[in-house]
């Protein structure tokens, strides 16, 4: 009697769990497998403008990669080096222009919807001053590259060890908004550290660990 | 050292008494096994569709979101941990720290390496009080009477009530424990310098202040000598548990180790005598060891004293004795090596007794051991950390009495929950008009005060400390503060009527006192920077004169009362501080509720420790519920009823109960641990861990005192069991393998220093040859062999290691009821065996216990997912996220030290969790875990030094447990290399394995236990 019930009740689970599972078959992944994640972001910060046309170096932003395990997302501060005095594209700018001096008037100064955003986080006024009135508030950036909490990554030893930053990050130069370009599964990581030892890494010899406890301690 | 010599070693009466032949074992695995409720396949097929229904249910992690900093502190990098310099506050013997921050958070606190007291040692207590800081009880706002007002009305609320008691004339009192910070003495004296009658009161809630009172008689100066135990060759400890709660245990235990030193140039082995009552960590670690009752500490002091009257030729008048407590031929051999180390010995007494007190001041003068450079230092750098007077104390409460203090302040102190309640602290302090309590968490005395002014916690906070005339620190903030608290400076600033920051009246202190002592040639500002970031700085002192010793003090001392007659259940109470509570300041912290005592390995309780022959007598085994009585303040009873504790080496006339226990507060640890079908509350009733022995405490001849009390014992009649750990974890043989009389498993081992000596450097072998052949080939060269090698001469079992650990490796807690059911988490235990000496005291050896790393682990090939494999570094890694939990590796692990989690332990309270280390996983339910050796400081030091391109050094890498140990009794290093310490440490004479005939080749390794054997005529020095 048990036998026949417990033959139903496994029949019943099986066609229950394919039914569940058969749409998701096509795009099948490994749990926590993010690829191709590409969340909008609270500013539509471009890496293409800066880390492409601009060419500035990853590092002035990301300074945490040299000497820490955490690449770091650049505070505020680092932005406004360059956006105290970069407002807007320089096409918005040179066009204020144009229109000022066909209206025979003073340009004024052009924010982009963008920037306008950063200069809030920070509590500025119109004319890029302090504004007491208004609390300064951090960005809260959506988080592209997530490893698990018991992986642990050191940028500062990848970083010293020459390799690039686009090996895990992808071209990041070429996008718009970031996207998680490798799958950052174990087996990738695994993979490059057993080519590494054995082929270098930009021409010099690495010891790659394969240890567990290099990354999961 | 032969087998056949070895002391039989065993760690609880049970296995003492199970068999004679040779060391024998209690089951490895105490839980009962389940009953087949379940059937095995059944699970597995509801497993099965557990496991589909999740498939099917999988969704996206969740989102995560980034937030850095609008403008980025210049010194923080995200992921890079800062280090400050600062000055515990767990104790009055205020240590170096180095406080360990991470993203603006404190995580962890380390000793101080520069600080030339503390040594880079940090206690138990020391290391567990940053949990403190996210306690989520401490007062967030100052209280009226309970309520939470605003600080300005507070304020102004105090300062006009003041001014009231300023009209009048009453007198003002500030009450606090012992202050080592000059800059709050200097501001209490401020403050009460406005007023005609005003009086700072000190007292210890663990008093020391028979010393200073004798010292007074007899030197003529109240200071409590500082005592240099890294001076002494020969040290005799009565009553005085110097290694583990007395007055600066980190201290010295330091010292004590430095006069052990087998290992250094030339080498040094001490000879400790010890004479105590109950078994403490100090008694444990004695070459000799005295049970005496407490009545007869005077007459063994009186004894020794005529001894060395005789030798040294000062006339100590010392009138006829009654026998004394132990055979006088060994008094007589102590005496002898007392005056042969005139100027380096050391007596010390800690029984709280003004005449015994004064005798052994004697002693040591006549012994030189007060000269200029020998080990007990009066005049030159004298000690501040207990400057508690009772008397004063005594004083205050009957001036309370008489309705004459206008206002009470109480700061550092808890003296309704310190003091004995027929003195009725709380009720006298109704009848001040104006009551004013600055503690930081709501306590006893903070409930019957009207305005309660929260301090900070001292990471929060700027002050300094002055430990040792001379040995200035400073305590900075790390953080800002969590609460709307106030630092006392700051509010003594205030009412005294000049409101300023802690900040600016440390720095001014140290600008207008300290820097012109310093007498250097630098500027203040150069000067305060160095203070600030070395956190210590060393002034000289100036050469004073050591006052004449007046000898006649002798006469004035009373007679020893002759021993009276006791009913068969009478006991003398012995109330003791363990090394985890000490006064009861720190009862908030679970972490050091759970971590076992060190010499009874019991959690959570206080007990009635009683020795084996007195519960043979009374018929009272462990766990039953006792009930304590005496008669106290006049026609008052107190009584207090705890579970029975049979502790050998304990004097056979003594109950003995730890203090610090039955805090207001605790009931919250009613519920702590898992909250489980069969989960048991840890406390009885819902009421507060352990009881509170305040009632039983003697203020008498102007001294507290703590072991005169006389009381009856009597069975209450149900049992109660405790949460003791010292059967857990067993790796001795088990019984049903049937081993016992036939193997021998040396598992600690000890020598003599005479044996050692002939042994010379020559490595005994016997018995501990490696089984040479192997299942594995050696295919694998390590380029790193990571290993521990600990030093069981210099262990003292005092605990600081495990705390370090906890903190380090985000260890939960686990509660009372699970700690019963063995499964608490601790990475690291300190075993304790015993063995018998033959004159009912007993041996102890302490063995810290972890992971050993082997080379072949057993562990390693049972995994069925390889969830643990060796690394190339010879670490034995564990992996959470492949980890099943079948548990067979714990089982196969011959040193068990495998901890597995039962629960997701709580990690719910948002602000404890700050405390959390983010360099090391927070593991969940059905995973295994173990000792890492700190892997992820290992990473980190390796990550440095590849980014600076420098080689690793020999001590780059500390592990937790190493950089806390007082006594520098662990040492972490790279086997692979011929040159670390630990590779030296492990060539030498001393060196062994645990049990090594199993060939799985531990990376931690032991030196053996060295004692001095009388018996055995050895000498004094050893080298």
């Amino acid at each position: 009697m048990s036998n026949r019930l417990l033959t139903i009740v496994l029949l019943v689970g099986l066609g229950y769990t394919t039914l569940a599972l058969a749409p998701r078959l096509t795009a099948w992944r490994l749990p926590g497998d993010q690829q191709g994640y590409e969340p909008v972001q609270p500013i539509a910060f471009s890496h293409r403008v800066h880390a492409g046309d601009l060419q500035m170096a990853c590092l002035y932003c990301h300074s945490g990669a040299e000497r820490s395990r955490r690449a770091g997302i650049p505070p505020a501060n680092v932005c406004m080096n360059c956006h105290k005095f970069v407002t807007a594209p320089p096409g918005a700018v040179r066009a204020e222009d144009e229109r000022a001096q066909q209206e025979k008037r003073k340009p004024r100064r052009v924010v982009s919807p963008e920037l306008a955003k950063l200069y809030a986080a920070l509590a500025l006024d119109d004319r890029g001053e302090r504004d007491p009135a208004r609390m300064p508030t951090p960005v809260a950036w959506m988080k592209v590259h997530n490893l698990p909490d018991f992986a642990y990554f050191d940028h500062r030893s990848h970083v010293r060890a020459g390799v690039m930053c686009q090996t895990c990050h992808g071209p990041v130069e070429t996008m718009e908004r970031v996207r998680q370009v490798a799958t950052l599964s174990m087996g990738w990581c695994v993979n490059c550290h057993r080519t590494s030892t054995a082929q270098g890494v930009a021409g010099r010899p690495v010891n790659a660990s394969t240890d567990c406890v290099t990354c999961h301690y | 050292m032969a087998n056949d010599t070895a002391p039989r070693y065993w760690r609880n009466l049970d296995e003492r008494d199970a068999g004679q032949g040779g060391p024998c074992g209690t089951d490895e695995f105490i839980e009962p096994v389940l009953p087949d409720l379940f059937p095995r396949r059944g699970f597995l097929k509801a497993a099965g569709f557990g496991l589909a229904a999740l498939a099917a249910g999988c969704t996206r992690a969740p989102v995560e979101k980034a937030i850095p900093f609008l403008v980025n502190p210049e010194e923080i990098t995200p992921g890079r941990s800062l280090y400050y310099a600062s000055t515990c506050a767990g104790c009055s013997a205020a240590c170096g720290l180095l406080v360990k921050s991470r993203d603006g958070r404190p995580i962890k606190l380390e000793g101080n390496p520069q600080h030339p007291l503390s040594r880079g040692g940090l206690c138990a207590v020391g290391q567990a009080s940053v949990l403190e800081l996210y306690d989520n009880r401490r007062l967030a706002a100052p209280q009226r009477r309970g309520q939470n007002a605003p600080w300005a009305e507070i304020d102004t609320e105090i300062v006009a009530r003041l001014g009231e008691v300023r009209r009048r004339g009453q007198r003002v009192r500030v009450l606090t424990g012992s202050v080592v910070s000059p800059t709050l003495q200097a501001a209490i004296g401020r403050f009460l310098s406005s007023f005609d009658d005003a009086r700072h009161v000190v007292y210890d809630a663990l008093s020391s202040a028979a010393i200073l009172e004798a010292h007074e008689r007899t030197h003529h100066v109240r200071v409590l000598p500082h005592y240099r135990f890294d001076r002494a060759d020969v040290i005799v400890g009565v009553q005085a548990d110097f290694l583990g709660t007395w007055i600066a245990p980190v201290e010295f235990t330091r010292g004590w180790r430095d006069g052990r030193s087998l290992d250094g140039t030339p080498p040094r082995c001490s000879y400790h005598v010890q004479a105590e009552s109950i078994l403490t960590v100090t008694g444990s670690k004695a070459d000799r060891r005295y049970r005496i009752a407490p009545s007869q500490t005077g007459l063994l002091l009186r004894h020794l004293a005529r001894h060395i009257a005789d030798r040294t030729g000062v006339a100590l008048p010392i009138g006829d004795l009654p026998p004394a407590p132990v055979a006088d031929s060994e008094l007589a051999d102590l005496a002898t090596r007392l005056h042969a180390t005139r100027g380096r010995s050391l007596v010390v007494c800690g029984n709280q007794s003004l005449d015994d007190e004064v005798v052994t001041n004697l002693i040591n003068h006549a012994l030189g051991n007060y000269d200029a450079g020998a080990t007990i230092d009066l005049v030159g750098r004298p000690s501040k950390q207990k400057q508690g007077s009772d008397r004063e104390l005594r004083h205050l409460l009957d001036e309370m009495e008489e309705g004459a203090v206008g206002a009470l302040f109480v700061l550092g102190a808890n003296p309704v929950g310190d003091l004995p309640r027929f003195h009725a602290f709380a009720d006298l302090a109704r009848k001040v008009p104006l009551t004013v309590g600055l503690a930081s968490s709501p306590d006893e005395t903070s409930q019957v005060c009207t305005y309660v002014c929260p301090d900070h916690h001292p990471l929060e906070s700027w002050a300094d400390a002055e430990p040792v005339d001379g040995i200035v620190s400073i305590c900075q903030p790390v953080l800002e503060p969590l609460g709307d608290t106030r630092s006392a400076l700051e509010s003594l600033a205030v009412w005294t009527g000049t409101p300023q920051s802690a900040y600016e009246l440390v720095r001014e202190y140290w600008e207008r006192v300290v820097f012109p002592r310093a007498a250097a040639s630098e500027p203040f500002e150069t000067f305060w920077d160095r203070a600030v970031e070395q956190g210590v700085i060393t002034l000289p002192t100036a050469a004073r004169a050591l006052p004449t010793v007046d000898l006649a003090v002798l006469n004035r001392i009373a007679p020893l009362a002759p021993a009276g007659t006791r009913a068969i259940n009478e006991l003398t109470l012995v109330l003791y501080p363990t090394v985890t509570m000490l006064d009861g300041r720190h009862a908030n912290n679970p972490w050091l509720h759970e971590l076992p005592d060190p010499i009874s390995k019991v959690t959570w309780d206080n007990y009635a420790s009683l020795s084996p022959a007195t519960a043979t007598r009374l018929g009272l085994g462990e766990g039953k519920v006792v009930r304590l009585e005496a008669a106290v303040g006049g026609a008052g009873k107190a009584a207090m009823e705890l579970s029975v504790y049979v502790q050998p080496g304990q004097h056979d006339d003594v109950v003995a109960v730890a203090m610090g226990y039955g805090r207001l507060g605790t009931e919250r640890f009613a519920r702590v641990g898992p909250q489980w079908i069969d989960a048991q509350p840890a406390t009885e009733g819902d009421g507060p861990v352990g009881v509170s022995v305040a009632p039983f405490l003697e203020l008498t001849e102007g001294t507290m005192r703590y072991t005169t009390r006389v009381v009856t014992i009597a069975a209450a009649g149900r049992t109660r069991p405790l949460a003791a750990t010292q059967r857990h974890h067993a790796i001795t043989a088990s019984p049903r393998l049937g081993l016992a009389a036939t193997v021998a498993r040396p598992i600690v081992r000890e020598t003599t220093v005479a044996a050692l000596a002939a042994e010379g450097a020559s490595r005994d072998r016997s018995g501990h040859e490696p089984i040479r052949p192997d299942l594995w080939p050696d295919d694998h060269p390590y380029a790193h062999r990571w290993g521990l090698v600990i030093d069981l001469n210099a262990c003292t079992g005092c605990s600081a290691c495990v705390i370090a650990c906890q903190a380090e490796n985000n260890i939960p807690v686990v509660g009372r009821d699970e700690v019963r059911r063995a499964r608490e988490m601790h990475w690291m235990r300190i075993d304790r065996y015993f063995s018998d000496t033959g004159d009912g005291s007993v041996d102890v050896v302490h063995q810290p216990m972890l992971c050993q790393h082997c080379a072949h682990a057993p562990c390693e090939t049972v995994c069925p997912v390889l969830a643990t494999v060796h690394s190339a570094e010879g670490l034995n890694e564990q992996v959470y996220n492949r980890c099943v939990g079948t548990r067979y590796c714990a089982n196969n692990c011959p040193y068990k030290v495998r901890r597995f989690n039962w629960f997701t332990y709580r990690h719910d309270d948002v602000r404890a969790n700050l405390v959390l280390n983010p360099d090391v996983t927070v593991r969940s339910r059905g995973v295994m875990e173990k000792c890492s050796l700190c892997v992820q400081r290992v990473q980190e030091a390796k990550a440095e030094a590849r980014r600076l391109g420098e080689p690793l050094r020999d001590g780059d890498i500390t592990t937790a447990c190493e950089q806390s140990c007082p006594a520098r009794a662990i040492v972490f290093g790279d086997l692979a290399d011929a040159s670390s310490r630990a590779t030296k440490l492990a060539a030498g004479g001393r060196h062994f394995r645990v049990l090594e005939e199993l060939n799985v080749r531990p990376g931690v390794g032991y030196l053996s236990v060295v004692r001095h054997r009388p018996a055995q005529g050895d000498d004094k020095r050893h080298g």
